[in-house]
């Protein structure tokens, strides 16, 4: 028995030098490092934040990083407060803020705002227009705009989101949004709303789309990384990360890795647009 | 150990008593205070009574009191029925084996996480509202109440057997010797007596379904409105406290979900005189014994 | 004839509609638990738990654990441990002070207010909690922020009356006469307490501990505002953000990535029934089967 976990460490062990070793450089910095990185707000960064910190993390157990959520509102109030050390946002923070809390903004990738759908939903494409009227809940019913008879099922964000004021800006030009709509917290909870919902609609990070929702085309354009890069698709917006004054320390190292090779890699990975 | 201390470690327990109390009052003074531009003048009554837009200025919990109450009530209205008749069926009608099994089960139901039952609910209930009715997304205030109602039955099921084992064996004996089955016994002495139990009980699980926050959370929808019909989404004063409490602290907005703790403290507040009546009542039904 | 024919029909429909409730009730329960399972019961392995690392390492905090249930374990056993270690002595005193010492008036005051304290929603003890953690972050340091100290003392103020009144119905419901015999010998009123009473109602006590641990492993409302996060790993200080079981179930409910994270989501809420389940059939077994006097013949 003993032996048997002696073994076990030792692969262990092994593992961890072989894989240390083959890691690229970019990580190198962070060999050895102690400390903690709380991070919280947009939830639109979160599948790159949790990879990075997972890379970085298996090289050094003794760094802390913890990622919330919140939305961009959050990202930018708890930043600009000093409850977290990176504040995600994606929005730009308004002149005010920065001034206010003294943030420094660090855009690591740009990002589309898509429709989406029920995979099972045949509409795949809306005009401006009928999204707005669907939003204030002028149109109501599926078959208005080439569907099943079937009530559509309105999902939306908090104030809070990023998401839903670029995309209430954009695609909305500022019109309502009806009180009926249910309330995501999240991009990930967006998408897992919708995955479930056949009749539903909603509007999503174009980084956080797969095979579980459908992108609707909004002005005859799809929303892909392709056309939004190409700045065909036009609802796009920047992923800013937000800190009180200049960073320092291990959140500067860990925005450093962000704008990596290996950092930009894993933006384009999680299916958005690097910046470098 | 000399007199002294013994006064000592007598001191040591009041003190403990006195901070749990404190507590419970420094809580309201908290909420109360983080509110404060809310519940000057009579804007309380306003907030309670307006919409919630935060665009327009408007910070009102209005859509959120009627949502709670809309989604607690109906879960009394399923889990009430449901529950006395789980209580007749273990007090009343089986008194085998049987009944000691359900008895066992509805015990261990109070042990399952709240948050069990939310997941449930979003993978099993909502699909099945959504399918079987046929009217929106599933997330409304039916699914919420038809799950809160499994979770406070248990409770009450509880407390229904509890009140009716405590009323005096020999109050039925007369009904039995005269030749009536337990059934009338039930109805017209058991039942009659043990009101002040079954207020107690009903009362404490609409405490804990106005309470509640994973449930309406996780299935209601949160739709900041009043729902029109049972199949609206919905959002409770709880949701809304989880849902807006990482906003901007000096907002108005912020400061809301304040008002809504107040108002959650305040119905806790007369939910436990409401107990106390009823159970100082029943202290007076046993004296007659 | 005709009221005895009435009388039988309602006694007829009261009788079917008790089991009518009783089968609706086992159904529920059954499609709760069962859908569980049938969803779940595959997930369990060692790699529920620890994911892809190995679990030694992981134990032995050498590695972190990314796809697996182990951080939020951890964050779990940490604040159940931390609250009840705030709550149970303070809740104890307490308890004691209600059941020995305190006289009428006070007495009825006290009880008053542990029974509002019961009542109180637990997101509004969690949002006493973090408003706290606001007010201590501006007024007392900046370096307190919501973390798992505060959540483990808002969860103590959740659970602190279970504790109280599970201490004191132990101590009040024990024999006049055993209160009197240690009394009668000359021992002092403290000495009574400490060696005849308290572990005759140890029994009780315990129980009622293992109810608060049970709430305290189960409750979302109030560390989802007091410092309960995602993604956190094993918290490495007690200032420091943290994963917890519960939390985990109602994120990956709302916003699971894809079928796998799901499907540890299922997993996770079978593991918090058991845990929440066996710790109520102990405290169950405790209650029934120990007898005083188990304690007492020390």
């Amino acid at each position: 028995m003993r032996s048997r976990i002696l073994m076990l460490l030792g692969a262990a062990i092994f593992f961890m030098t072989f894989s240390t070793s083959a890691m690229a450089s970019d990580l190198d910095s962070f060999k050895g490092e102690k400390g903690e990185i709380k991070i919280a707000g947009g939830t639109a960064h979160i599948p790159v934040m949790k990879e990075a910190a997972r890379r970085i993390m298996t090289l050094s157990p003794d760094v802390q990083i913890s990622i919330a959520g919140g939305g961009s509102g959050v990202g930018i109030k708890q930043a600009g407060e000093g409850l977290v050390d990176i504040g995600n946002s994606g929005k730009k923070p308004s002149e005010d803020e920065i001034s206010r809390y003294g943030l420094h903004l660090f855009q690591w990738a740009i990002d589309g705002v898509a429709v989406i759908v029920n995979p099972a939903n045949k509409v795949r494409a809306l005009t401006q227009q009928q999204v707005a009227d669907i939003y204030t809940g002028k149109i109501s019913n599926w078959k208005d705009v080439g569907g099943v008879d079937k009530q559509i099922n309105l999902y939306t964000r908090d104030e809070a989101s990023g998401t839903r004021e670029v995309f209430w800006n954009q695609a909305l030009k500022k019109g309502e949004i009806a009180a009926n709509a249910n309330f995501s917290v999240s991009n990930g909870a967006m998408k897992a709303a919708i995955s479930q919902d056949p009749f539903a609609i909603g509007y999503v990070s174009v980084g956080h789309i797969d095979e579980s929702v459908a992108a609707v085309a909004f002005d005859g354009v799809i929303p892909s990384r392709e056309t939004v890069k190409e700045g065909k698709y036009s609802i796009a917006r920047g992923l800013y990360s937000c800190t009180k004054g200049a960073p320092a320390g291990l959140t500067k190292k860990f925005l450093e890795y962000l704008f990596t090779e290996e950092g930009q890699q894993i933006v384009v990975e999680q299916g958005f647009i690097a910046v470098k | 150990m000399t007199a002294g201390s013994e006064r000592v470690v007598e001191r040591l327990f009041f003190a403990a008593a006195f901070v749990s109390a404190f507590v419970t009052v420094f809580i309201f003074g908290f909420l109360v205070y983080y509110g404060l531009p809310l519940f000057s003048g009579g804007r309380f009554i306003e907030i309670l009574s307006s919409p919630w837009a935060p665009h327009q200025g408007s910070f009102g919990i209005y859509p959120m009191i009627v949502g709670t109450l809309a989604i607690s009530m109906l879960a009394m209205v399923f889990a009430f029925p449901l529950s006395m008749g789980c209580a007749i069926l273990i007090s009343v009608v089986s008194r085998g084996r049987l009944s000691k099994v359900i008895r066992k089960v509805v015990e261990a139901m109070t042990g399952i996480p709240t948050v069990v039952y939310g997941f449930v609910g979003i993978f099993l209930l909502i699909p099945l509202v959504r399918n079987v009715f046929d009217a929106g997304s599933g997330m409304c205030v039916l699914s919420a109440s038809l799950m809160l109602a499994v979770l406070v039955s248990p409770t009450m099921i509880l407390f229904f057997c509890d009140s009716f084992d405590r009323v005096p064996r020999s109050y039925g004996h007369a009904v039995l010797a005269l030749g009536g089955t337990r059934i009338q016994q039930f109805l017209h002495v058991t039942l009659p007596c043990s009101w002040p139990g079954i207020v107690v009980a009903v009362t404490l699980a609409l405490g804990r379904a106005v309470g509640d926050t994973l449930i309406a959370l996780m299935i209601a929808g949160n739709a900041v409105q009043v729902p029109g019909s049972v199949f609206d989404s919905a959002r409770t004063l709880t949701s809304h406290i989880a849902l807006v409490f990482a906003a901007d602290n000096e907002s108005l907005e912020f400061k809301a979900i304040f008002a809504c703790g107040v108002s959650l403290y305040l119905f806790t507040t007369i939910l436990v005189l409401i107990i106390r009546l009823a159970v100082h009542e029943r202290g007076k039904c046993g004296q007659v014994r | 004839m005709k009221g005895a024919s009435v009388g039988r029909f309602v006694e007829r429909a009261i009788i079917t509609f008790s089991w009518l409730a009783g089968a609706i009730l086992l159904t529920v329960i059954c499609a709760v638990t069962g859908y569980l399972c049938f969803k779940g019961l595959k997930t369990m392995s060692p790699a529920l738990i620890f994911g892809s690392t190995d679990p030694m390492s992981a134990l032995l905090l050498r590695q972190r654990v990314f796809d697996g249930l182990f951080p939020a374990m951890a964050g779990t056993l940490l604040l159940v441990l931390m609250s009840v270690g705030w709550a149970i002595p303070i809740g104890t005193a307490a308890g004691i002070y209600l059941a020995e010492y305190a006289g009428g008036g006070t007495k009825k005051i006290f009880n008053l207010l542990f029974d509002l304290l019961a009542g109180l929603p637990s997101i509004v003890i969690g949002l006493f909690g973090f408003s706290l953690t606001l007010f201590l972050n501006r007024h007392v340091s900046k370096e307190l922020h919501p973390c798992l100290l505060l959540s483990s003392i808002a969860l103590a103020f959740l659970i602190l009356p279970y504790i109280i009144r599970t201490t004191q119905i132990a101590l009040e419901n024990l024999p006049v006469q055993n209160r009197l015999t240690g009394l009668a010998m000359g021992a002092t009123r403290l000495q009574n307490l400490f060696h005849v009473l308290l572990p005759q109602a140890l029994a009780g006590m315990v129980s009622g501990v293992l109810l608060a641990i049970g709430r305290c492993a189960e409750d979302t409302a109030v560390i989802m505002l007091t410092g309960v996060v995602a993604s956190a790993g094993v918290p490495r200080s007690i200032l420091s953000h943290y994963e917890a079981l519960p939390f985990y179930i109602f994120y990956i409910s709302s916003q699971y990535a894809d079928q796998q994270e799901l499907a540890t989501g299922y997993g996770a809420a079978i593991l918090l029934l058991f845990i929440c389940l066996f710790l109520f059939a102990v405290a169950f077994v405790i209650k029934k089967n120990l007898p005083c006097q188990v304690f007492s013949q020390r």
